[in-house]
């Protein structure tokens, strides 16, 4: 029993400290449109990696199957972003926001890789649900409203509706995995 | 023994009432075969349906067009009895229907969207 705690309160540290870099960045400084652009980037890249570990590592159905749409839904958001800023001849400019969530997601990667194969796929939905809450968040209150270009800012309006569509399909797949 | 007048009296009556009954048959018939089944577009836009509930006539078609940048099926929902399979931005299918349907999106589980046929 303690050994299970214990593992239950080590996935909320880590939870918590995979989303605190965008919680914290609605106190941030405010983001140019080429680092917004750089966050939008790496947040939807370190979704598709994390989508990649469950790929090789869980035998669900439900969870591979999500994965795969997290891989094709987060690399078509990049191909848009990235038509974006060449259209509008904009550079992704990396900036502590970013760089905070790059290194987060390192330390989630390394638990997904590390966590028992039967532990695997709760911990991966856990994860998921806990990551897309933290995106919605920071997409709703830091990057659309700091956001100054207004293509930019369609495009995240445009992204929102997914996010909220994956929120909720991560969290019918977290109800199943833990009857 | 009738006479004459009478026998064209019924004779009239006879061919009014055929007269009347094919032009009744004639109106049913009409009705049918001149109506002609209309199209209804579902968009497929920031993941909903948009219509999400649609009244239609049977025989109807009803097509869904993708104006999202992510890939949308269109699935039946109690036991996924048919799917359109993905399709992306800019592309449609559509489906003649046939009576009441429940449907969903298999890629975004939480689009949903019904068809009912007008009684």
């Amino acid at each position: 029993m303690k050994t299970k705690a214990r593992y239950k309160l080590t996935v909320i540290c880590a939870l918590v400290m995979a989303t605190s870099g965008l919680m914290m960045a609605q106190d941030a400084p405010k983001l140019t449109d080429p680092e917004i652009a750089s966050v939008a980037v790496v947040a939807n890249q370190i979704d598709i990696d994390y989508g990649k570990v469950a790929i090789k590592r869980s035998k669900n159905k439900e969870v591979t199957d999500f994965a795969n749409r997290m891989i094709e839904d987060h690399s078509a958001v990049i191909d848009q972003a990235v038509a974006l800023v060449t259209k509008l001849g904009v550079t992704p400019k990396d900036n502590a926001v970013s760089q905070s969530l790059m290194s987060q997601s390192k330390e989630t990667l390394k638990k997904l890789n590390s966590v028992s194969k039967k532990d695997f796929d709760k911990t991966y939905i856990d994860n998921e649900v806990a990551y897309h809450e933290a995106v919605i968040g920071a997409v709703k209150n830091v990057l659309i409203p700091q956001a100054q270009n207004s293509e930019l800012k369609d495009l995240l309006e445009a992204v929102l509706p997914a996010l909220e569509a994956h929120l909720g399909h991560a969290k019918m797949a977290q109800s199943k995995i833990s009857k | 023994m009738q006479t004459h007048k009478s026998l064209v009296s019924k004779y009239l009556f006879i061919v009014a009432v055929l007269i009347c009954a094919f032009v009744l048959m004639m109106g049913f018939k009409s009705s049918e075969d001149t109506y002609k089944p209309t199209r209804h577009t579902v968009t497929i836009f920031k993941m909903k349906f948009n219509p999400e509930h649609l009244v239609v006539n049977k025989g109807d078609t009803v097509v869904w067009i993708n104006k999202d940048f992510y890939q949308h099926d269109v699935t039946e929902m109690t036991s996924k009895k048919w799917t359109s399979k993905p399709f992306n931005q800019g592309e449609s299918w559509s489906k003649v229907i046939t009576g009441d349907i429940k449907y969903y999106c298999d890629l975004h589980k939480v689009m949903k969207g019904t068809i009912t046929v007008a009684k």
